[in-house]
């Protein structure tokens, strides 16, 4: 006994700062989200009329939620495939290879402020890298018809409702190499001895990544499939850095915990604000049960 | 394996006891170090007023000279100044402040917060703070504008300390070469539009070039071109009008002659955004333009060679408004919990002029800021400013009307004007018409307005 008290006071330190920073904010935002909450004026309790105007005829929560269940929809497995993709060229013995893991991994630890800053300026229309880029590439006239004939023109990135949010998605993956690396990490745990026996038995490279190296891959795919899920529902900063703290061209970037923000920030309603985080904490919590229950069917543990 | 601690000695124990407890004291010490802000006081016999903005840059040392004025005009107080940037989360670390009984004695502010906050009881009325004749006599003298944004309820909680309006720029160069004739700036808006049509320049793809005229955003034209927000006498709340309806009508038909798409790319490519010297007009990207009248410093900044003037915003020829203009600005506001509220108002007097108009009007000579009465206008320092920037009396003209406006004054007032501009920013790219937009907006304020009877709020 006296040595788990022992234990716990050597953890206190780590123990206090959960309870005080984590679990009693936790605990008490289930209670503010039955009341109405102005951070000065002490809470006043209203029953479950912040929910009910959530789903009753909020069209803003909705199409938040959309446009956050479109980016998580896209970016999740876009980032997937280029993570696995990007550490199987990575996990290739050629020379220099520690300086191209390098490179790809570098943009994974510039700030997300630097990074979305940057790329207002490379997907300017106008004076933009993409469309510059772009407009070098000619298309020559189809010879009998009216196409062609043209150098392309980039699209209108971010001030375009129609591609605000696939721009949003293409700078997801500039920092993919944080993934990356574990998916790097998982490859060179597969025991060669696997590949050995494969080749033995005249297995091709495709065969052998088939068979082998993405099955033995999938515990690290399941692991930033859960995390990537959770972090695109909490989308923020670079949404927020990029559009100005505002919802984009006709609220096309308007993702639920930007409009969270305002409702606690701006508009001063910690009581709705905590309803809706509860709401997006349900959903998380939802789909990553679902992602959970899966697991068993594609997730192999073994080797 | 499972006594470890117990087979250990009990030197030993109390060994890595000391090295744990002196970690901790590590940690503690640079957690302390680290987190206490080492206040540069130049007066520390002094009461020191804590004064929290959001300025940086050239703008801060600005700001810095204003204080630095303050605590050497008198020896009671000393006014520290913080500069917390908007970005950093200004907002929300004010409120936490208030919220933890910690907050600054007075902040500049510059978001449309004073009803949102004075409804909340964040904020000290600021009118008990003068005798009810001097409060009287302040209330007749401020400009309109400088009442609207400072009052809510009929209490004052915020002191203006430099207000915006919008008007008219253009460059005289490029209507003469349309043959247009400078000394005859339109008088109706749709006189106006007509001059945009004439000076609007296209290359041979029919990619727009140049911007004949470019008109401000809804809000800042709304009056002008005859629709209305507010009655500031009953206090009533206007939206989805037909006179609305016509002044954004009349704006998403200004855009859809240029085409919606056009002027999108071909504002995008200025890249304006948080550079002064990449505003469109100086380089020649438009001929006329509505903006605000922080440009006329910007201009004599940065191109001081440019020939241009400024016109008051022409009303449209029916149900237009004259001087008419949109208007937000900075003030200062005291929360309550400040602990030193009268070295506050000292504070907040001394910059806004309110006492001594003469001294004050140096200070909005530093940023081109318009100022709360028309004392401080005229007062020697201002009207030196004014001979110099002669452009820059347009503003003053136009702040003494009447038909100047803020964002109406309802306690959801920000959650309003991101709606109002949300309504602008989908009719202005063409996506919906303005009928739909401000059907939209409508619904969205009146929901909103449920939602805060549902929720038991005063209103």
């Amino acid at each position: 006994m006296r040595r788990h008290l022992v234990g716990y006071a050597f953890i206190s330190p780590w123990l206090a700062g959960f309870c005080i920073f984590t679990a009693i904010p936790f605990v008490a935002s289930i209670y503010l989200s039955f009341t109405r909450y102005n951070i000065i004026t002490p809470p006043v309790w209203v029953g479950t009329a912040n929910y009910e105007l959530l789903f009753g005829g909020d069209p803003l929560f909705w199409e938040s939620l959309s446009v956050t269940l479109k980016y998580a929809m896209v970016a999740v497995p876009l980032g997937i495939v280029a993570g696995v993709s990007l550490a199987l060229l990575l996990n290739l013995e050629i020379g220099g290879i520690s300086v191209y893991r390098t490179i790809f991994y570098l943009p994974a630890i510039v700030p997300v402020v630097a990074t979305s800053t940057i790329f207002i300026w490379i997907l300017n229309p106008q004076i933009g890298l993409v469309n510059g880029l772009l407009r070098h590439i000619y298309i020559p006239r189809i010879p009998f018809t009216d196409w062609g004939g043209y150098h392309l023109v980039g699209p209108n990135w971010l001030n375009d409702p129609d591609y605000a949010l696939p721009s949003l998605v293409i700078m997801s993956l500039w920092a993919v190499g944080g993934s990356m690396i574990i998916y790097l990490a998982g490859l060179k745990d597969i025991p060669t001895s696997l590949f050995e026996a494969a080749m033995i038995d005249g297995a091709s490279t495709i065969q052998r990544t088939r068979h082998i190296t993405l099955p033995m891959l999938t515990p690290v795919i399941f692991f930033n499939l859960v995390m990537g899920i959770i972090a695109a529902f909490q989308y923020f900063t670079q949404a927020y850095v990029i559009m100005n703290g505002g919802g984009g061209p006709e609220d096309s970037t308007y993702f639920y915990a930007l409009y969270l923000f305002n409702r606690a920030w701006r508009y001063l309603d910690m009581g709705y604000a905590s309803a809706m985080a509860w709401v997006l904490f349900l959903i998380i919590m939802a789909i990553t049960g679902l992602v959970f229950r899966s697991h068993r069917r594609w997730v192999h543990y073994g080797g | 394996m499972a006594d470890d601690i117990g087979t250990t000695s009990l030197s030993e124990r109390i060994g890595q006891a000391l090295i744990g407890l002196g970690l901790l004291a590590v940690l503690a010490l640079v957690i302390s170090v680290a987190t206490s802000t080492p206040v540069d006081r130049r007066y520390p016999d002094r009461e020191p007023v804590y004064f929290w903005h959001m300025w940086t840059g050239e703008w801060k040392d600005e700001v810095d000279k204003i204080v630095d004025a303050f605590n050497k005009s008198q020896e009671t107080y000393e006014v520290v100044a913080l500069s917390i940037p908007a970005a950093g989360g200004a907002m929300s670390k004010f409120l936490l402040g208030v919220a933890g009984g910690d907050p600054p004695d007075v902040m500049a502010q510059w978001d449309s917060v004073i009803p949102n906050w004075a409804e909340a009881g964040l904020l000290q009325p600021l009118d008990g703070l003068m005798s009810p004749q001097k409060w009287e006599e302040l209330r007749r003298e401020m400009y309109p504008a400088a009442r609207r944004i400072g009052m809510y309820k009929d209490r004052l909680y915020g002191v203006t300390i430099g207000l915006n309006i919008w008007a008219c720029y253009y460059r005289p160069d490029h209507l003469r070469e349309a043959g247009l004739d400078p000394d005859a700036f339109p008088q109706t808006l749709e006189e106006l539009s007509e001059w945009g049509r004439k000076l609007n320049r296209f290359d041979d793809r029919g990619n727009l070039i140049r911007m004949g005229f470019l008109p401000g955003n809804w809000i800042h034209m709304a009056l002008a071109a005859g629709g209305r927000f507010y009655d500031w006498e009953k206090d009533v709340l206007y939206l989805n009008t037909p006179d609305n309806v016509r002044s954004l009508r009349w704006l998403y038909e200004e855009r859809a002659r240029l085409g919606f798409d056009n002027v999108v790319r071909f504002r995008a490519g200025l890249n304006e955004g948080g550079y002064a010297q990449a505003w469109g007009f100086m380089s020649g990207a438009y001929s006329i333009c509505v903006d605000g009248q922080w440009r006329v410093e910007q201009i004599r900044k940065y191109r001081p060679d440019l020939e241009y003037r400024t016109a008051p915003i022409p009303p449209r020829a029916e149900g237009g408004r004259k001087l008419a203009s949109w208007s937000n600005g900075n003030f200062m506001i005291i929360p309550r919990g400040a602990k030193n509220v009268q070295g506050a108002w000292e504070f907040v007097k001394f910059w806004s002029g309110i006492d001594h108009p003469e001294r004050a009007a140096e200070f909005y000579t530093m940023g081109g800021w318009l100022p709360i009465t028309p004392a401080v206008a005229e007062a020697p320092f201002y009207q030196k400013y004014l001979r110099d920037n002669p452009q820059f009396r347009t503003f003053l003209e136009v702040l003494a009307s009447e038909n100047v406006e803020p964002t109406p004054p309802v306690p959801y007032q920000v959650m309003l004007l991101d709606s109002i501009n949300r309504a602008d920013d989908r009719t202005m790219r063409g996506a919906v018409t303005p009928e739909e937009a401000l059907a939209r907006l409508q619904a969205e304020v009146e929901q909103e307005i449920a939602r805060r009877r549902e929720l038991g709020y005063a209103d």
